[in-house]
């Protein structure tokens, strides 16, 4: 698939040094299109869309949101903790809007499975269906996700 | 044969050449916009050259108006009103304004292209805001992932600030990053420090400035930042003061109390410091020093998570419900909070319920 010119300026705008230090890609040299088509293939292979991820994300980021000196105990297996830190970022995809430098940290006990995801994850799957490229610091691969959000 | 394939290339690339000075005079042409003026407040001329953004404008002629995002459009902190040559409200702003703004007239000036003359309004204490030169004297470590910085003027300058207020630290490139961005933190040195500044900067995973500060900055080395900013900063009355922070948020307190020493006061005071564990305070001794200093002054320390190792004996779990220990009359108290949003929310509440006064709590959330 050849990327148009936006997929260009927002792959641009994951780079490093541009909105976070190490970016967005990582050490994944695939297209941005083609990155965000592998992982919708595996989400539709799972039977999980972006939009209820990005949704149980964000319930797990709300029920910590106020716990911001320890974690919280949900549903008697799932370890949640959220970090808030100074400043917001944009999002690479350009359009209004910031997110704060926020880290949610969840740790399912049933599986031994833990992820961390920032509010900026959150809405980049919700409304651009990316979990970033592989090596990112923040990439959050489907299946694990999947894993640790439900099983 | 290869002769003409060769004309052809040359007639092709003369063709291309042309075309693109076209494109080169006609963009010069068109975009040309010549020299514009920005009224301040109806008291004030600057003289620009036409085509650049507001934000941009205004900050080549030192007015530096609040950015979060350099003039990307995307934190609407750099509102200003526009009565004049702003041209139509772009959809990229709406989102940012409400609807009593937008009668008002106030816009984003980063979203704004200077084509014309151009009337605007901005507070008066922007002009307060300037760019500073300053070389780091100090850097120490508080605590794994805190740092304090001292920033020295350039011989001979000085700052005004209040004590609470922030600046805008900026970057210079290094590693990966080829860019300058500007971040915001609050001063943590008093107000009467005229010739530096302190910062109390957090090491945030993946932040380009926090990074740049806590691996790459010296002593010694040369830096820049804009300000001061905000309007979180100590209100002179003789109300009953709770402050509560958590984190970094310990800077513009630090700020203020520093500042109420040189003054003097007689209110009454008490600090919460919210962390998790023990390798998480930091000033710990410089906070309780201010007991003998006021002459009703408490600092309390609060550890959510202490472990077994730090043997600790204070207070724990959460700040608010050692509220009403120190409350003494709720309508004639103040509060000043720094720290995360979750933090702010919690405390805000349990001060409501406890009958604070809604606009007596002043805060800094991290923003």
């Amino acid at each position: 698939m050849k990327a148009t010119t936006q997929e260009l300026k927002v792959t641009a705008r994951m780079q490093p040094g541009i909105i976070t230090l190490s970016g967005f890609l990582g050490d994944d040299t695939r297209p941005l299109n083609e990155i965000v088509a592998d992982d919708a293939a595996t989400l539709a292979r799972l039977e999980r869309s972006a939009e209820e991820i990005a949704q149980r994300m964000q319930y797990f980021t709300d029920e910590s949101w106020n716990t911001y000196l320890g974690g919280v105990l949900l549903d008697d297996k799932y370890q949640v903790e959220t970090e808030v830190y100074r400043g917001k970022l944009p999002c690479p995809y350009v359009h209004p809007g910031v997110f704060r430098k926020a880290i949610t940290r969840l740790t399912n006990s049933a599986n031994g499975i833990s992820v961390a995801w920032t509010a900026l994850s959150i809405h980049l799957i919700a409304e651009h269906g990316f979990f970033e490229g592989r090596g990112s610091a923040f990439r959050l691969d489907p299946e694990i996700l999947v894993k640790a959000l439900w099983d | 044969m290869i002769l003409v394939i060769l004309k052809d290339i040359a007639v092709l690339a003369g063709l291309s050449g042309a075309l693109a000075l076209l494109l080169v005079l006609a963009q010069s042409i068109l975009n040309n916009y010549g020299e514009c003026k920005i009224n301040i407040n109806g008291k004030r001329d600057l003289t620009v050259k036409g085509g650049n953004n507001l934000l941009a404008s205004l900050s080549d002629k030192a007015v530096f108006l609040p950015s979060a995002c350099g003039g990307r459009g995307s934190c609407g902190a750099c509102k200003c009103k526009v009565f004049s040559g702003g041209g139509p409200l772009l959809p990229t702003e709406k989102p940012f304004l409400s609807q009593a703004e937008i009668a008002a007239g106030v816009r984003l000036s980063c979203q704004i292209k200077v084509k014309t003359d151009i009337a605007i309004e901005i507070p008066e204490s922007v002009y307060n805001i300037r760019k500073y030169s300053a070389t780091i004297s100090e850097i120490i470590d508080y605590t794994y992932d805190i740092k304090g910085i001292t920033f020295m003027l350039e011989q001979g300058d000085s700052i005004d600030f209040k004590a609470g207020q922030y600046v805008q630290l900026l970057t210079e490139p290094y590693g990966k990053v080829r860019q300058r961005v500007s971040r915001a933190y609050s001063v943590s040195s008093k107000p009467e420090d005229r010739d530096r500044i302190q910062l109390i900067i957090r090491l945030v995973p993946e932040g380009i400035c926090t990074t740049w500060v806590h691996t790459q900055l010296k002593v010694g080395d040369k830096v820049s930042f804009t300000g001061p900013y905000g309007d979180f900063f100590m209100r002179d009355t003789a109300a009953d003061i709770i402050f509560v922070a958590g984190g970094s948020g310990k800077a513009p307190i630090k700020s203020m109390l520093e500042h109420l020493q040189l003054v003097g006061t007689s209110r009454k005071m008490t600090y919460f410091f919210g962390a998790r564990t023990l390798r998480d305070l930091y000033l710990t001794q410089e906070m309780k020093a201010f007991e003998q200093v006021f002459p009703d002054f408490r600092y309390e320390p609060v550890l959510s998570q202490p472990q077994p190792t730090d043997e600790w004996h204070g207070k724990t779990g959460y700040v608010m419900p050692y509220f009403k220990e120190v409350l003494r009359d709720p309508q004639n108290t103040e509060a000043y909070l720094c720290g995360s949003p979750g933090m702010i929310d919690a405390v805000t509440k349990a001060l409501l319920e406890l009958g604070l006064s809604k606009d007596k709590i002043y805060f800094d959330s991290f923003g």
